[in-house]
């Protein structure tokens, strides 16, 4: 009896040994990447590398959608050593990628193009031939930055990174104390109502809150937005020609800041000041897309509460 | 006198018709002030006409966004109209029009150049990029057409423009197809539009197009004298080279300042001439000031269709020019046969 048990629990030991150190992660697309071991050599996308950096996972290398000085995400990084294997959306340099053989490839997954940030279908690099040479995962894109933190931080923690450090976890009471502050604010002016934009020079455009994670997250926590009546057929924005810019009379406008010359753009148009709040001067820089650690994100809320504070709620009367 | 007779009473006639052509558009740049993405009542829009001094936003939008982008619809179309029926006059080629002899392709890839290499974003740069790609890519086409010893007959005229167009289109789409930012900033001047550009764009093209109006109207009894072919021309004591030469000045002006200032703009220079020719017959001197009224009726009435048809926002009028354009050409290609150039 005590020698075929022996041999089970030895069988079993064995077999559990290397299933220990294997390294196994579910992403935002449902895919599973089942590893030998906890991957070391990462490559990231701009955004991803923003979120791990400052839990102290550093990538070998990362791509970016542009000149990493325009990088709105990278912005306060340091990037000391890393690699940077393209500067334009949808550009991977293949030969480079290959060249530094990595384990992992840490990009956010997009559900509605069902594609990772830089490899999608209208993009120049090839996914299958980038999953060629290391798996590609990475959290989804959804309808909150928290959570989205939240995602990159159960993926830090995998890699091995120490959460419990001292300035992880103050940039996350900063942010918690920012977010309780912005409620607040908020909640004591009911009727304060903003507004969302990218203005181009043939149209503006209205972002619909819901096409946004950061847009998400500051209507949960009670601002009120402003939600277009007709967005496109992806729901992300509402078209404007100039000549009906003054649709929409809100007490704040924010434009996106992914571009400095947006807002440039904006105030060269005619009606840009039939905005009643334009021309006010209530306008704000809207964080469009990029946030990705609790730091920036701190410093964003702590910014648009006090523009909130300081904003008349009844400039435009509705 | 008997055959004196009709020749005067066509001319009579064809003189009442500019005169008809002119209210007409003078009717649709009204209706261009009037008419747009946001309903103004109509008697906001006379009180706005009738009084510069009016505030508010619809007089905003009438004076800053709709004043502009018409006078810039009216001197643009004029231009394509004009451009577009001189070369098929100079180059005796039915489908002669700005795209042909390389001029979109040069400012396209001047444009291109100067969003991937300098950075330039603005569209009042790419005005200035676009002209000059435009003339350089003219310059190289009667460069290598003149070459041999006939000079620059339509035939090498075409085939070199084709050449030259093939060359500079196959770097510009080499650079957008390595470069996808550049390919997002390039897409919105490549549909051509006459939104969001302002005095700044019409004060700079106006004086090069003003010019380029005036030396193109003087030129129809030039090309009339070349439609004979050069030969006959030469026999008639016409300085073949030097009316070439003047032509093609005229028309690297206006094509070069039109694409510049909307970017391309597809079948306003191509099927304008042509209805114009269905209606005067094939003299030049008629063919041309009826080309330089119906083409900025067809692109501002392309314009007011394409600030309505997709409220809140609007359709480019390069797209709208392309829908319109298109089953226009086939009805004038089968109504009329084109080889009576």
């Amino acid at each position: 009896m005590r020698k075929p048990l022996l041999t089970a629990l030895l069988a079993f030991g064995l077999s559990t040994v290397p299933a220990l150190a294997e390294w196994t992660y579910i992403d935002g697309g449902g895919k599973t990447i089942t590893l030998p071991e906890a991957p070391k050599r990462i490559v990231a996308h701009a955004n991803a590398a923003a979120a791990l950096i400052p839990l102290g996972i550093r990538p070998v290398a990362i791509y970016v959608d542009s000149p990493v000085a325009d990088d709105m995400s990278l912005k306060g990084l340091d990037l000391t050593g890393i690699e940077i294997i393209g500067e334009a959306w949808g550009e991977i340099d293949i030969e480079k990628l290959a060249a530094i053989d990595p384990d992992l490839i840490v990009a956010e997954f997009w559900p509605l193009e069902k594609a990772y940030s830089g490899m999608e279908a209208s993009a120049a690099a090839d996914a299958t031939l980038i999953e060629g040479i290391a798996p590609v995962g990475g959290p989804a894109q959804g309808d909150s930055i928290v959570t989205l933190i939240a995602d990159y931080e159960a993926l830090a923690a995998s890699l091995g990174a120490d959460l419990g450090k001292p300035e992880i976890a103050a940039a996350k009471v900063r942010f918690e104390a920012a977010r309780d502050a912005f409620k607040t604010g908020v909640a004591a002016k009911p009727d304060f109502q903003a507004l969302a934009v990218w203005a181009g020079t043939d149209a503006l455009y209205v972002a619909s809150p819901d096409g946004s994670s950061e847009l998400s997250d500051f209507k949960a926590w009670g601002l009120d937005i402003v939600t277009p009546e007709t967005a496109d057929d992806r729901g992300y924005w509402e078209t404007l020609s100039w000549e009906n810019a003054d649709k929409y009379q809100p007490d704040l406008v924010m434009v996106d800041d992914r571009s400095a010359t947006t807002i440039d753009t904006a105030k060269a148009q005619p009606t840009w000041t039939t905005i009643k709040a334009a021309a006010a001067g209530a306008v704000t820089n809207w964080p469009a897309f990029w946030m990705r650690n609790y730091k920036v994100y701190a410093e964003q809320l702590e910014h648009l509460t006090g523009v909130i504070a300081a904003t008349d709620e009844h400039l435009s009367e509705r | 006198m008997s055959q004196a007779l009709p020749h005067l009473s066509r001319s009579r006639y064809l003189a009442a018709g500019i005169v008809l052509l002119a209210l007409l558009l003078l009717a649709i740049a009204l209706l261009s002030l009037a008419v747009g993405a946001r309903a103004i009542p109509l008697g906001e829009v006379i009180d706005t006409l009738l009084n510069p001094e009016a505030t508010g936003t619809n007089a905003t939008i009438m004076r800053d966004l709709r004043l502009p982008r018409t006078l810039l619809g009216l001197v643009v179309g004029a231009a394509l109209g004009l451009s577009g029926a001189i070369m098929q006059g100079v180059t005796r080629n039915p489908l002669a029009d700005p795209g042909l002899l390389g001029i979109h392709a040069g400012a396209a890839l001047f444009v291109v150049l100067g969003i991937a290499l300098l950075g330039l974003a603005s569209l009042t740069a790419y005005v200035w990029l676009g002209f000059l790609g435009a003339a350089m890519a003219t310059i190289i086409v009667y460069a290598v057409a003149s070459l041999g010893r006939e000079g620059a007959t339509p035939v090498k005229l075409a085939l070199a423009g084709a050449a030259v167009t093939a060359a500079f289109s196959s770097v510009t789409s080499g650079i957008l197809l390595t470069n996808a930012v550049t390919l997002d900033a390039f897409r919105f001047w490549q549909v051509g539009s006459l939104a969001g550009r302002g005095n700044d764009i019409l004060f700079g093209v106006t004086p090069f197009l003003a010019l380029g109006i005036v030396l193109a109207l003087i030129t129809g009894r030039l090309l009339d004298a070349m439609a004979l072919g050069d030969d006959i021309a030469r026999g008639h004591g016409q300085r073949v080279m030097l009316s070439r030469a003047l032509a093609a000045v005229a028309w690297i002006i206006l094509s070069g300042g039109a694409t510049a200032a909307l970017g391309p703009i597809a079948f306003v220079g191509l099927i304008v001439p042509h209805a114009a020719r269905a209606i005067t017959g094939p003299s030049y001197r008629w063919i041309l000031p009826y080309s330089a009224l119906l083409a900025p009726i067809l692109l501002l009435g392309a314009d007011i269709v394409g600030r309505v048809v997709a409220p809140p926002g609007e359709l480019q009028v390069g797209i709208v020019t392309a829908a319109i354009g298109a089953p226009l050409f086939v009805l004038l290609v089968r109504r009329r046969r084109l080889a009576e150039l």
